[in-house]
């Protein structure tokens, strides 16, 4: 099938008004969260409903041309970068939220819906989605289906993938599949709902989600804790943990990205601190009260300068919205940044940053980090001047060699962000060629003719006819089409 | 079309590529902005725009479609508000839309509305003779009699769109050129008296200068100013808005004033912008920014100063609406809130989705009907919402603009801007004379 | 290297009739001590196109259908070391023939557990894996697959693979560990496993509520569901229809929250019946009761899961024929344990087949998951599995294309 009769094909199932085909509006969209990589599409669709969903992606599978699914478009490894050849389905039509059971807990939404919506039409009942990314006033929970993503809170709540209960999903063949129990735990079978969530959007595009709600705790207390350096905040932090008690999170700022942050929201951060914490408590009053007092008293043994307690919802807001606006709220003190986003067992915190540290120094650049100290998720922000010759390239070669370290000390190329286009030629660091064969057959179950989202996650495609076993050189590697990174 | 292959942009003040730059493509604006809150398209999305106005300066031609999402902008400035990287996108889309003026040919259609809008709606006195027969036309319910017949449905839709936003008139009440303070002067301070305020809310004026000068100020009001050129620098006009603000300026320079009160968002909003508008004036450009330097809200001023009459107690519960130039544009929140909450008796309540503009965004919806339209539908749910006795803005557009959208749901609310309902607590009057209106 | 070269090696015995899988018995038995060794088993059993099951602590072998057939059985014994505890990351990586019982003494010194409490004593980590077992606390904590990150398997061509690693945050690659959580031995072989930690909780307070009705058991959970309140379980327990019922929740954390929380909810739950706050005795006594396992005895066992604030309708759909016994229920949840009296296949076929109907209408499901030869001849253990049963058959079909990994004991002859 050629373009055009595509293009009147897709017309036909979304309509005119969801199908765009000119080349600056198309252009709008040849990049998500992360702008480094560039691919105009194709074609744009915009369904909104799960049939004409449905339908954009039995259209491709007729026509044998890929497609890409795209949510609010703000992903930071390119997961949602267009393939110059196929369909771009974009779901930010589809935000309408089905269904809120209290009783049950559950709330079914669409893909399009943005996370923090979840939480807004369930607040007044006193219930709240707990996943929380920095983005969440505009990432869409697909996307947070597809990335599996994580949020500051995630340390005592877990992620994406310990929310969603249910999924309606098109297969890339136009199939429409229920995984996961919904409001029932346990479905008979296997957990496909586990290995669909996190899997970038290459395995198939959700077009109804079942999440969980939960209820909003009975107290929650909010403290920053200034120290002179990250040594010391790391000490807090391992003290916590070791006396026992779960923060609801506890995040690291260093004096780098709070300068960035003051600049962007005016939390005032104390001056001349190395490092803060945030650490967040909740859940039951009389536990709250009596561990806050814990955590305080254990930051202060760490040789924290100044604690400052939220007073309010207020207070405790604007602590987080400095947290939440750093990664952008860079771009006020350096031209341009890698936001990196790499984990280490948490215990390694002080040894890693002193090698980040290092690592920098060696190249000329500053590295500004964020991080999630609780869970060891470190995001480094490598600063740099496209302007000025070999920055760039630097501060590329540096954001690979802190991924590198991260795995030198047992950790993940990604906490949250997801492999994407960005990190594919660092996979084959962490996982072994077996591992990724292992991969491969759930995605040739799924997707056996490569075509959802194609390119990402994975380096070398293996082709789904091959069998699994000693591996061998893939035949389009053979014929010098492809690359082994 | 022949200018098919030319770049979008021309050397002259084209988006400047270093406030592109600051753009890092998180996409945290897009929830706030109207238009992707209708449409869900990233070309109508403060990042698309930005995008296209990059891929514009790379070399792209600002065809139609392009046009087209530059112009379903309300510039409304949600996106400044939510953008943790400090986009200037205020400047980045008024560059723009001087590009568009200037060189995207219109149809004679949109050329001619256009011009009929920027010849009307900047000049009180034509506005004012508008008013007579816009009078009849009200008291003779002519309009409802052709609405029922189907008749104005028939009129082009920006045309009937013109005709539904009008309000009802009251009886016109000048602004004396001077007003004294009320006790001990502390200050002297000019006031805008605008174009559409003027002629079709010149009670507004009138309590305006009243509240201040119970406060302490001497308010002048010189007869002779004019439009102070925000429609025309919002929609790209810069010409025509730069001869407005020399004007402006001229004119309050010369009643020697503190500070100069604005009690409209979008008027208060381009004047605090006069400094960049005129930056390439030699004559003018220090003055202009001296001069944007003085401009002050009415909120801004009062809660600044400090109250001084005794605010009568006012038993009711308002709603709360940020004009998009007050709080996106100027960053003026808890002022207007303060300012309500000196009021013994009065509850303000907030109103959902706060930050998503109501769609009458100067002359959008009288260019843009049709977003505007959906827009105001989705204000008026959140301001019934709230359950308030009475709406309170600071901006006449947003007034007639959700005023509009209640009639269309069969719904009434009485409205009033911030400086009625603060001059009825000054004056002790019945809240009935506020609840009681419209 | 065929199996005929490991048996002389020692690897590989003949089961001598002494190995059965739930009615089926096992031709040769392998307990390979590493996982080069558990490889090399698969491998060779790969070569000589042999069927196989997997043994851990033996307590789930009665799950799902009766296997097609068991050339060989590989248990997990020899795996069972405990390989890394870090105890600051709050993570343990651990072999899958490990006891849990053994496993949680080892992390008790340092203050923390793998919070899973299945029934069974004698549950090893690979068996709780791969057979999903949970018990009441999965109402705070999950189930395995909320707490397992890492995972090491043995595929049915002998190939070792790895997904995840020993972070607890990490969204590289697909997420294997899910997928081979409750597979049953049907995709491969779990070696290894790598869990995320809790704290042990210092203490312990439990509220009892008597309960006359199903509904009030309902409203109990509702309550509860409503509240702020954070159980670690809420459990029922119901001797059978005429018969009086018992909710049991506990509240675990540090003593003053325990204790203010017991005390709320003791409140709240007042509204419904008698409530009160246990002893620090029978407090004991009563966690001590929830982690033995329900029904040891009963010859009939299915397990029902539901959508929790539906309780009193999947009771009453449960209440028509002989299905309904003594119940077991994690409330909060909605997964109950019934024990039914086994008189005859046919009326239980019957009954079984009435209650999935209802409950498919519900979004819910039963699994039979004890049941003597002559029911499980007559019912799919299972049930059916929805509408992406097709795309589970592929799953299988890519990791076990000549179907020798336990076939036919899951869904849909899987």
């Amino acid at each position: 099938m050629d373009r055009q009769a595509l293009i009147r094909r897709l017309e036909s199932i979304i309509g005119p008004r969801g199908v765009i085909t000119e080349r600056n509006q198309l252009r709008t969209y040849e990049c998500d969260g992360l702008a480094n990589y560039r691919v105009i599409p194709s074609v744009v669709v915009l369904p909104e409903t799960a049939e004409q969903a449905q339908g954009a992606v039995r259209a491709c599978h007729q026509a044998g041309v890929p497609f890409v699914a795209r949510g609010s478009g703000t992903g930071l490894s390119g997961g949602a970068l267009p393939v110059s050849d196929g369909v771009l389905i974009v779901l930010a039509r589809m935000r309408r939220i089905l269904e809120v059971d209290l009783d049950n807990q559950r709330a079914l939404v669409e893909p399009g819906v943005l996370n923090l919506q979840v939480t807004k039409a369930v607040a007044g009942d006193g219930f709240y989605y707990a996943p929380d990314p920095s983005s969440q006033q505009v990432c869409s929970i697909g996307g947070n289906v597809a990335e599996n993503s994580g949020g500051a809170h995630c340390l005592k709540y877990g992620f994406t993938t310990n929310h969603v209960t249910g999924l309606e999903v098109v297969l890339p063949d136009g199939e429409l599949v229920h995984l996961g129990g919904g409001k029932a735990p346990d479905p008979p079978g296997y957990d496909l709902l586990g290995a669909f969530v996190g899997s970038e959007g290459t395995l198939g595009i959700a077009t109804k989600v079942t999440l969980r709600l939960l209820r909003k705790p009975e107290a929650v207390r909010t403290l920053m804790a200034a120290f002179d350096g990250t040594d010391q905040a790391g000490d807090a932090v391992s003290s916590i943990i070791g006396a026992g008690i779960v923060p609801a999170a506890i995040e690291m700022m260093d004096a780098l990205a709070m300068e960035a942050a003051e600049a962007a929201v005016h939390v005032h951060y104390p001056e001349e601190a190395g490092a803060v914490l945030i650490v967040e408590l909740d859940g039951p009053q009389a536990e709250v009260e009596h561990q806050f007092d814990e955590v305080e008293r254990l930051c202060r043994e760490a040789g924290s300068t100044t604690i400052q307690i939220a007073a309010d919802d207020d207070q405790r807001a604007l602590f987080w919205k400095g947290r939440k606006s750093a990664f952008a709220a860079v771009g006020r003190i350096s031209p341009d940044y890698y936001v990196q986003d790499g984990v280490i067992p948490r215990t390694a915190l002080p040894e890693v940053l002193r090698r980040i540290s290092r690592l920098a120094d060696e190249r000329g650049l500053r590295v500004a980090n964020v991080f999630h100290a609780g869970d060891g998720n470190l995001h480094p922000l490598v600063l740099f001047d496209g302007e000025v010759e070999g920055q760039e390239r630097r501060a590329e070669e540096l954001a690979a060699e802190i991924l590198y370290t991260c795995l030198d000390h047992g950790g993940s190329i990604t906490g949250e962000h997801g492999v994407g286009f960005d990190k594919k030629q660092h996979l084959p660091r962490q996982f072994s060629a077996e591992d990724l064969d292992a991969m491969q057959l759930v995605r040739c179950a799924f997707d056996p003719e490569g075509r959802s989202n194609p390119g990402k996650v994975f380096p070398t495609p293996r082709l789904c006819g091959e069998r699994p076993g000693p591996r061998q050189a893939h035949p389009a590697e053979q014929a010098g089409l492809a690359e082994v990174f | 079309m022949a200018d098919n292959i030319a770049p979008a942009f021309d050397a002259f003040h084209p988006p400047e590529q270093e406030l592109i730059d600051d753009c890092v493509h998180c996409g945290f604006c897009l929830p706030t902005c109207p238009t992707y809150v209708l449409w869900g398209e990233e070309m109508d999305s403060p990042r698309g725009r930005i995008y296209l106005m990059e891929i514009g300066l790379q070399g792209e031609t600002m065809n139609d479609e392009m046009v087209r999402h530059f112009d379903q902008c309300l510039g409304c400035m949600a996106c400044v508000t939510a953008c943790p990287s400090g986009v200037q996108y205020g400047k980045l889309i008024e560059a723009t839309r001087q590009q568009v003026e200037r060189r995207h040919p219109r149809s004679r259609r949109d050329r001619a509305f256009r011009a009929l809008v920027f010849r009307l709606f900047p000049y009180p006195r034509r506005l004012r003779l508008l008013r007579g027969p816009l009078r009849v036309y009200q008291r003779s319910r002519l309009g409802a009699l052709l609405r029922r017949a189907g008749l104005l449905d028939r009129l082009p839709e920006r045309m009937s769109a013109m005709e539904r936003l009008l309000p009802t008139l009251g009886r016109m009440e000048a602004v004396p050129a001077v007003t004294p303070a009320v006790g001990q002067r502390r200050r002297r301070v000019g006031m805008l008296t605008g174009c559409v305020q003027r002629v079709f809310f010149p009670e507004v004026n009138a309590a305006t200068a009243r509240v201040l000068a119970a406060d302490g100020c001497e308010v002048v009001a010189p007869p002779g100013q004019r439009c102070c050129g925000a429609l025309s620098l919002h929609a790209g006009r810069e010409a025509e808005a730069q001869a407005f603000a020399r004007a402006a300026i001229e004119e309050f320079e010369a009643a020697g004033t503190d500070e100069v009160v604005v009690n409209a968002a979008g008027c208060g909003s381009a004047m605090k912008e006069y400094g960049h508008l005129l930056r390439d004036d030699p004559e003018f450009a220090g003055r202009a920014a001296a001069f944007s330097a003085r401009v002050r809200d009415l909120s801004e001023l009062l809660v600044e100063l400090g109250p001084v009459a005794p605010r009568h107690p006012l038993p009711i519960t308002v709603a709360w609406h940020d004009a998009c130039h007050l709080g996106h544009a100027q960053g003026i929140r808890a002022q207007p809130r303060n300012a309500l909450a000196a009021i013994p008796g009065l509850e303000v309540r907030e109103i959902g989705e706060a930050e998503i503009c109501c769609g009458s965004a100067g002359i959008y919806n009288l260019v843009e009907p049709k977003p505007a339209t959906e827009l105001g539908d989705r204000k008026a749910a959140s301001v019934l919402a709230t359950g308030a006795d009475l709406l309170v803005t600071s901006n006449p557009g947003c007034l007639m603009q959700i005023r509009t959208a209640l009639e269309r749901r069969g719904e009434r609310l009485a409205m009033a801007h911030l400086a009625e309902v603060l001059d009825a607590a000054v004056q002790g009057a019945d809240p009935r004379s506020l609840l009681d209106r419209r | 290297m065929g199996v005929q070269d490991l048996e002389r090696e020692g690897l590989v015995r003949p089961a001598d009739g002494a190995f059965e899988v739930d009615g089926v018995p096992a031709g040769l038995v392998a307990r390979p001590g590493s996982v080069e060794e558990a490889s090399q088993v698969l491998r060779a059993a790969a070569q000589d196109g042999l069927a196989v099951a997997f043994q851990g602590g033996g307590s789930k072998l009665g799950l799902g259908n009766p296997p097609e057939r068991v050339d060989l059985l590989v248990s997990t014994a020899g795996l069972d070391q405990v390989l890394e505890h870090a105890a600051g990351d709050l993570v343990v990586r651990v072999q899958a023939g490990a006891r849990l019982a053994d496993l949680q003494a080892a992390l008790a010194p340092a203050g923390q557990w793998l919070a899973l409490d299945p029934p069974e004593p004698r549950a090893t980590v690979g068996g709780v894996v791969a057979a999903n077992a949970s018990g009441p606390r999965r109402l705070r904590y999950g189930t395995v697959r909320d707490l397992i990150i890492g995972i090491t398997v043995v595929l049915a061509d002998g190939t070792v693979a790895h997904a995840g690693g020993k972070v607890v945050k990490n969204v590289a690659g697909y997420d294997l560990a899910k997928l081979f959580c409750g597979s049953l031995g049907t995709l491969g072989m779990v070696v290894e496993a790598t869990f995320r930690l809790h704290p042990l909780p210092a203490a312990a307070s439990a509220v009892t509520l008597q309960l006359e009705t199903a509904e009030e058991a309902g409203e109990a959970v509702r309550l509860l569901g409503r509240s702020p309140l954070e159980p670690s379980a809420i459990e029922l327990t119901w001797s059978g229809p005429g018969l009086p019922a018992r909710l049991t929740v506990p509240f675990e954390g540090i003593r003053p929250g325990a204790d203010a929380q017991a005390a709320a909810a003791a409140e709240l739950l007042g509204r419904v019946g008698e409530a009160a706050v246990l002893g620090p005795g029978e407090t004991e006594f009563a966690l001590a009761q929830l982690g033995v396992l329900p029904f040891e005895k009963a010859e009939v066992v299915v397990k029902v899961a539901y959508p929790p604030a539906e309780l009193p309708a999947v009771l009453a759909d449960l209440r028509a024929g002989p299905l309904l016994g003594q119940v077991r229920a994690h409330a909060g949840t909605g997964v109950l344990w019934v024990a039914s009296g086994f008189r005859d296949v046919r009326s239980l076929a019957t009954a079984i087949g009435r209650a999935r109907e209802r409950l498919a209408a519900r979004g819910g499901s039963l699994v039979v998951v004890k049941a003597p030869p002559e029911l499980k001849r007559a019912v799919d253990a299972w049930g059916p599995a929805g509408d992406a049963l097709g795309l589970m058959r592929r799953v299988k079909e890519r990791f076990d294309p000549d179907r020798r990994m336990s076939p036919g004991r899951f869904v849909g002859g899987i």
